[in-house]
């Protein structure tokens, strides 16, 4: 009986490595998405029934209207002139409080706008370092 | 005038680089690839700061009409019917982890008393750090 040796290849079938690899190119390129991962840090206070009693009149109040229009201590006010009405106070006094009241129609972009002009201010060398955003609950029970 | 006859070379495109490519791409692909816990579409408000946020986050949107979602970073987000379950969510959740920051995805249109009253939740539920996520603002 006559036996015939196969020969066999010792190269590594590579004709559909190709198709593999645009397979998962397409999977990666439709499953991706380039989320927004960045946003503007808010340390939130420890919640106490007995928070610290700060003199009304030692802070500054930046009121936001519904319409997103701005009011500081009670006087109209474009946002970019909010860092230089603060500059002399926060130079008197480095601690100065600094309240933003957004009203409660007031948009939400407002409120974030008015935040990261008074976080940027330390690049122009207003630093503003006691932001304070109390929620209803907290005006509600405290304001006065 | 002898003229030379005209070579003619074969219509072959060099696909030797292709596989080089193709893996380049499948690294950048996987490298950049991400899942995405919350698919909220919202117009995020934009600024000019923007920190990195911590991956693995808990996540809580808002969307324009002011339909609340809610996510512990490890699994897909899920509508809330009131700002009571985001209390008792981030309750769990900082029971879990005290440390884990929280990131507010909300529209930029959306009224802010929506937004206060999810951040009054979180701060009852003691979260020490919430992230206000936006897009980028020029200068």
């Amino acid at each position: 009986m006559k036996f015939v040796k196969k020969s066999v290849s010792d190269e590594i079938p590579t004709s559909s490595m190709a198709d593999i690899a645009f397979l998962l190119i397409i999977y990666f390129m439709v499953t991706t998405t380039f989320a927004a991962t960045r946003g503007l840090d808010f340390a939130l206070p420890e919640e106490d029934d007995q928070p610290p009693v700060v003199e009304k009149e030692e802070a500054v109040l930046i009121q936001i209207q519904p319409g997103g229009d701005l009011l500081v201590d009670n006087k109209p006010m474009l946002i970019t002139d909010v860092l230089d009405y603060l500059k002399p106070k926060l130079e008197r006094n480095p601690k100065k409080p600094v309240i933003i009241r957004p009203d409660q129609a007031a948009p939400y972009g407002a409120m974030v706008r008015v935040y990261d002009e008074l976080r940027r201010g330390a690049k122009r060398g207003v630093e503003v370092k006691n932001i304070s955003i109390p929620t209803q609950r907290e005006i509600d029970r405290f304001w006065y | 005038m002898r003229v030379a006859a005209t070579r003619t070379s074969p219509a072959v495109i060099p696909t030797a680089s292709m596989a080089d490519i193709a893996f380049l791409l499948i690294i950048f692909f996987m490298v950049t690839f991400t899942i995405e816990v919350d698919k909220t579409q919202v117009t995020l408000p934009r600024t000019v700061l923007r920190d990195e946020i911590p991956k693995k986050a808990a996540y809580v949107s808002i969307t324009n009409s002011g339909l609340i979602k809610v996510s512990d970073g490890e699994q897909m987000s899920a509508p809330v019917p009131n700002t009571d379950d985001v209390l008792s969510f981030a309750a769990e959740v900082i029971g879990r982890d005290p440390t884990k920051e929280f990131v507010l995805k909300a529209d930029e249109n959306v009224r802010y008393e929506h937004v206060d009253a999810v951040i009054d939740a979180l701060k009852q539920a003691r979260v020490k750090v919430i992230y206000l996520l936006s897009a980028q603002a020029t200068e």
